[in-house]
């Protein structure tokens, strides 16, 4: 039976500490930015530059020291801000770029010219 | 970098600012393109999801020979319509699709597993993986539809249907009145995952 990657890769976080927000079936992002993580993550897992499981744990990891960090009060929980720490986390570890490049790209406000 | 941004109020536009950043330097470095997440988020947004069975509920809505067809057949049903590739294969070859009728209501379960037929429903919701839903649904049916806010009466024949790797079932939903002037698209937009699980039902808009 062939199972296509995106597929299983969603379907792995089900039910799981780093389940997606979803809303009537489809995955559900509040901004731009945060399908562009999700498509981002789920790309480079797909192409092989790292695997979804490694990039998993660091999602988990960075939950979990969110809710640490926040026993009481939820209200500025945001998954994809989480899910956009674990994916500099991973693109750092696995040396596809660096920690020093992403902060000399960083402007904020302006659109960068792709 | 993500512990010097968590305070600030501007933290949406920060996050926008790193991914642009993230996704520029990928792109620059060859390691992906700028066409790169829509063709990955397509999977989600286009290919495998509850249109495709919203397309296929409202044939069955507009050519009963269809929905006979479905009922009796559901892949070899699913093939006639121009749904992407692939929707008869994954999971979709194992599809089975039930429909509601006066006196009749279908609810879909999966007591044992994650079996969910997603090519038809997409992703799953929080409660369909809970034990307590899969068990109470299966043992009082009327009740967990009822609190759903879907009270049935009981003159109606509550049938319960268990998802296994060998068959994923979906439910037709019943037409709704006061829908007979819509065209095969307009009922598209009626037909909502929540009532393919039959735990809803399809309502005019």
């Amino acid at each position: 039976m062939l199972t296509q990657f995106e597929h299983f890769a969603v379907t792995e976080m089900l039910g799981q500490p780093d389940s997606p927000p979803r809303a009537n079936g489809t995955l559900c992002f509040g901004s731009e930015w945060e399908r562009t993580s999700f498509g981002i993550a789920l790309a480079l897992a797909k192409e092989g530059y790292f695997e979804w499981d490694d990039f998993r744990d660091e999602l988990i990891a960075s939950i979990r020291r969110w809710e640490d960090e926040h026993p009481a009060d939820y209200s500025s929980w945001n998954y994809y801000d989480q899910f956009l720490t674990a994916l500099e986390s991973a693109v750092v570890k696995t040396n596809l770029l660096t920690a020093s490049e992403l902060r000399e790209f960083f402007t904020l406000g302006d659109q960068v010219n792709q | 970098m993500s512990e010097r941004f968590k305070y600030r109020d501007d933290r949406e536009a920060y996050s926008a600012a790193r991914v642009r950043a993230l996704e520029a330097l990928l792109i620059k470095k060859g390691i992906i393109t700028d066409r790169t997440v829509n063709t990955v988020l397509e999977f989600f947004e286009t290919k495998m999801g509850p249109f495709n069975g919203a397309k296929i509920v409202a044939r069955a809505w507009v050519d009963p020979t269809f929905k006979e067809r479905l009922v009796a057949d559901t892949p070899k049903a699913i093939a006639e319509l121009d749904l992407p590739d692939g929707m008869a294969g994954a999971e979709g070859e194992h599809m089975r699709a039930v429909a509601n009728a006066p006196g009749v209501h279908n609810l879909i379960i999966c007591t044992l597993c994650s079996c969910y037929p997603w090519p038809v429903l997409g992703l799953p919701p929080y409660w369909y993986k809970d034990p307590t839903f899969r068990s109470r649904a299966a043992r009082e049916p009327r009740a967990v539809l009822a609190e759903f806010g879907l009270p049935i009466s009981e003159d109606v024949e509550v049938k319960v249907w268990d998802s296994s790797a060998q068959i994923r079932w979906f439910v037709v939903p019943e037409r709704p009145s006061g829908t007979e002037g819509l065209s095969e698209t307009e009922l598209e937009a009626l037909v909502t995952p929540e009532a393919m699980m039959g735990v809803a039902v399809a309502k005019a808009a």
